[in-house]
């Protein structure tokens, strides 16, 4: 499933002393089953886009094109739009509140109007696809449980309504970082499992460096940067300029070439840091 | 949405109106609200109409923000004025049926309507011009003679700052919640009033327990800073009584007297 978004523009608390533009003409394309990175500064207006994704906000001009059809338009039915483009907000652990971990992952499913075997079915598997052993966990309730369990749980609440493009909004803040690891493995295995298109809002330039096909870079409502995290994160100076900077690998070896102008370039992932850095140690080296 | 519901109405702005004391603004409202009552005829109305423009011009608030004021309490004026007109006897105008439009009852619903129009816009002024925070640091002050007969006015006025402080938090939180709800197909709009209170549950749920979290941590966060109530307190801006506050309170007098010689003694 495809998004274009054409000219989006979004002002908030518009006519008023305290007026803000959130989002100024926005353009951009993301590509069916492809993985997308969001990158930018608080306030830079990655959650008043992804809201609009699937039309929980209203742009104030310009169009989202979700295969083919514009979701702004006034007869565009909402439920549809929210079937086909899940939606994981921040701290997503807060919008829990069933007696039970089952009943809870199953709000959405239900509402979508499944049969109740389908339901179970489906909640069965997005608590296994989180990683969360359902016969242990269905009956307990959801407050009792962790912080990262927590944040599984409303994260296969999402998943259970399977939706065709899923769009997390910072889903590892405020996790320790074993729990970091772990969701963004989950992120990954549903995303080769379902094959539908994720749209990833991060600070941390590591994770999308290593998990992105698309990168877009959002600063004061606009989006100042977008290509493959090799073009994104060429723009060193433009990067550091707003305040982001490189994934880690990258900024060492970044690091090390102002030293010994042979060092590899083109590092983003710890990974190739590695391979590059035994192949140049490999040579004759001059430093 | 949610976000979009402005409380306490205040307009930013740095008038010489917007400066004034807030102990000296909420007694002088007090005393302009009272003055009203005072009024006998056009005249007078004319005065405090004349005064209250004068107000509205120096604090810069644009008209539309004065007249919003009125909105909610339109039908009350209306409801006033339409009784007062056909209910007073006198000499009749018009009349049809038992319906009987009189001199007196026109009179009299211009003046009961001009009243509350004027009563609203000068309650309206201050807290336009007023932060919520300082409306409350001025009712502390004033009610703090009366510690000695017992009344907490630190813990009111704190209580006050507090629950103001986290309207804006918790109606955030809510919005939060009902988009995040919304994205999981909840519908908060249609159905009948059963299914529509039923609806709300996974909003005020996660609600409740948000309101409970932040007030476990504003509570723990005021103990590390070894907050212990009201006494021998200093505070950051502290309210002082300048000039200008001085020129205000001789103006309001001013007004009072006009208003009372005009409409008692001549």
């Amino acid at each position: 499933m495809s998004i274009q978004i054409r000219d989006l523009t979004y002002v908030y608390s518009e006519n008023l002393p305290y007026e803000t533009v959130a989002l100024d003409h926005i353009n951009m394309e993301i590509r069916d089953h492809s993985f997308n990175g969001i990158i930018g500064h608080t306030g830079s207006g990655k959650s008043t886009l992804i809201q609009h994704l699937n039309g929980l906000l209203k742009p104030k001009s310009g169009q989202i094109i979700v295969d083919g059809i514009d979701i702004t338009g006034s007869d565009v039915k909402l439920r549809e739009i929210r079937k086909m483009i899940g939606l994981v907000f921040q701290y997503p652990e807060y919008q829990l509140f069933e007696e039970t971990v089952q009943k809870d992952v199953a709000f959405g499913p239900l509402n979508l109007g499944l049969s109740q075997e389908n339901v179970e079915a489906r909640v069965r598997e997005a608590l296994t696809l989180v990683g969360l052993d359902f016969s242990e966990l269905a009956d307990r309730s959801p407050f009792e449980l962790s912080g990262g369990q927590k944040r599984r749980v409303a994260i296969a609440g999402v998943i259970a309504m399977k939706p065709k493009v899923l769009v997390l909004d910072e889903p590892t803040a405020g996790l320790d970082p074993r729990s970091h690891r772990d969701i963004l493995q989950l992120i990954r295995n549903v995303h080769e499992q379902e094959k539908n298109t994720i749209v990833l809002v991060s600070h941390n330039m590591g994770d999308i460096a290593a998990l992105s096909d698309q990168v877009f870079v959002m600063e004061k409502g606009k989006l100042i940067l977008s290509g493959t995290p090799r073009e994104v994160f060429a723009n060193t100076a433009l990067l550091k300029g707003i305040g982001l900077g490189l994934p880690p690998a990258a900024e060492l070896m970044e690091q090390v070439r102002q030293r010994c102008a042979d060092a590899p370039r083109d590092v983003l992932t710890v990974e190739e840091a590695e391979q590059q850095i035994v192949r140049w140690f490999g040579k004759d080296k001059k430093c | 949405m949610l976000r979009d519901i402005t409380l306490g109405q205040y307009y930013p702005g740095t008038s010489v109106i917007h400066r004034l004391d807030p102990r000296l603004k909420i007694v002088g409202t007090f005393i302009f609200l009272i003055s009203l009552f005072l009024v006998r005829n056009f005249i007078g109305f004319g005065i405090a109409v004349g005064f209250l423009a004068l107000q509205i011009a120096i604090s810069r608030v644009p008209l539309s923000f004065i007249f919003k004021g009125l909105k909610p309490v339109f039908l009350i004026i209306l409801f006033t004025v339409v009784v007062n007109m056909f209910m007073t006897r006198g000499e009749p105008i018009l009349q049809w049926w038992i319906i009987s439009l009189t001199k007196e009852g026109l009179y009299r619903a211009g003046f009961m309507g001009l009243r509350l129009v004027l009563l609203i816009i000068g309650s309206s002024l201050l807290t336009l011009t007023t932060k919520p925070i300082s409306l409350t640091d001025g009712i502390e002050k004033l009610l703090s003679p009366f510690r000695g007969v017992g009344l907490p006015a630190h813990e009111l006025a704190m209580m006050m700052t507090i629950a103001l402080r986290f309207i804006p938090t918790l109606l955030e939180e809510a919005d939060k919640i009902m988009k995040a709800q919304m994205a999981r197909g909840a519908d908060f709009e249609s159905g009948n009033l059963l299914q529509r209170a039923k609806s709300l549950i996974p909003l005020l749920v996660p609600l409740f327990i948000s309101a409970f979290r932040i007030a476990q941590d504003l509570a723990m966060a005021m103990e590390a800073r070894c907050y212990r109530g009201g006494d021998a307190r200093t505070r950051m801006h502290a309210m002082t009584f300048s000039w200008r506050d001085a020129v205000a309170a001789i103006c309001l007098v001013a007004f009072v007297a006009v208003i009372v010689v005009q409409s008692h003694v001549l």
